[in-house]
């Protein structure tokens, strides 16, 4: 009886490690996506799609694109490095043509004046919240209640002190 | 109290503002302005021509320079589908009336050099066609996509504007009326 338990955790163990195995490889096979070593895939996600509106021109199946990515393969192939194909499109169709915009120009202009307002909107708080938590003032002078003792009584009980 | 009142009112403003910029810059970006209009003089331009594609022309001219002649620009690209319909019949017009004075000056939209050559090596093509270098042309013409065309008369305004794919008929009804003006 122990025997055929035994047995059969071998069984099922078998059959869980391969459904994993297969689970793996179908996914690898499904998946197919494209090797992130391939060069031309590594410059083409830099760069947008000229016709569809900042779509990335590695994930775009149009022909203009597809004429793009062999662009890229014949620099590549003619010794061009990453760089100097990229200035070759951006050169050829203009700073759009970057996925991300170079930080120059009117384009930095556009980076940094969201940034500028954020950090006075921060600053204009911060001021705001230090001066309601700040205690209020107001035109009335604060008194404080100090016993008067008159100069009489106080020579009498150094007096009697010093008798002690 | 006052100042919580006003720190949100300069929070709410600064808030509006940040949207109003974000909705402006979108709407811009995505509004492609008005052609220029028929009847208003063409937009110049510089254009490189391509190597084997300058029916005579210098390697590099400007629209201004060609005064005098009828001018049709056609934007176009190798994978514009609809522009292919037109191919034959331009090549056509332009052989029919270059010698009357006529000029067909293709503009190469976000296109590749090889794909283009290859292109218009199967169109037999032979008028003259540059490059649109960071979209300055096509910019300045306000076009929304290929093919698009503009009759140019010899004084160098706009006489027609064509959004589509044209006709060899159609061609030459236009060229044949500006080139009699």
């Amino acid at each position: 009886m122990r025997h055929t338990s035994a047995w059969m955790r071998v069984r099922i163990g078998f059959f869980v490690a391969a459904f994993m195995l297969f689970a793996i490889v179908a996914n690898t096979a499904l998946a197919q996506a494209p090797d992130p070593s391939d060069q031309v895939h590594t410059i083409a996600k830099l760069l947008n799609c000229p016709t569809c509106g900042g779509r990335n021109l590695a994930d775009c199946p149009t022909d203009t694109c597809t004429q793009w990515k062999q662009e890229i393969r014949s620099q590549l192939d003619a010794g061009k490095t990453q760089t100097e194909v990229i200035d070759y499109f951006k050169t050829r169709f203009g700073p759009t043509v970057l996925q991300e915009p170079p930080k120059e120009g009117v384009i930095l202009l556009l980076w940094v004046t969201p940034v500028v307002i954020l950090i006075a909107i921060l600053i204009a708080g911060v001021i705001v919240l230090k001066r309601i938590s700040m205690p209020r003032q107001t035109g009335a002078t604060i008194t404080t209640a100090v016993p008067q003792v008159a100069d009489s009584y106080a020579a009498r009980i150094e007096e009697e002190v010093n008798k002690s | 109290m006052k100042n919580k009142t006003l720190f949100i009112i300069i929070a709410g403003a600064a808030s509006a503002l940040l949207i109003g910029l974000f909705i402006t810059g979108m709407v811009l970006a995505t509004q492609p302005g008005n052609r220029p209009a028929t009847g208003a003089l063409a937009p110049d331009f510089d254009i490189g021509l391509y190597q084997g594609y300058r029916a005579g022309l210098p390697e590099n001219i400007k629209l201004s320079d060609l005064r005098g002649k009828v001018v049709l620009v056609n934007f176009w690209a190798s994978w514009c589908v609809e522009c292919r319909k037109e191919s034959d019949a331009l090549e056509k017009v332009w052989r029919q009336y270059k010698d009357r004075g006529l000029v067909v000056l293709g503009v190469d939209y976000l296109d590749t050099e090889p794909a283009a050559v290859k292109y218009l090596q199967s169109y037999d093509t032979s008028y003259a066609i540059g490059d649109d270098i960071q979209e300055r042309i096509s910019r300045a013409y306000k076009i929304t996509g290929v093919p698009e065309s503009f009759f140019i008369d010899k004084k160098g305004v706009i006489r027609k504007t064509v959004i589509q794919a044209m006709t060899q008929q159609e061609l030459i009804s236009t060229v044949e009326g500006l080139l009699n003006d």
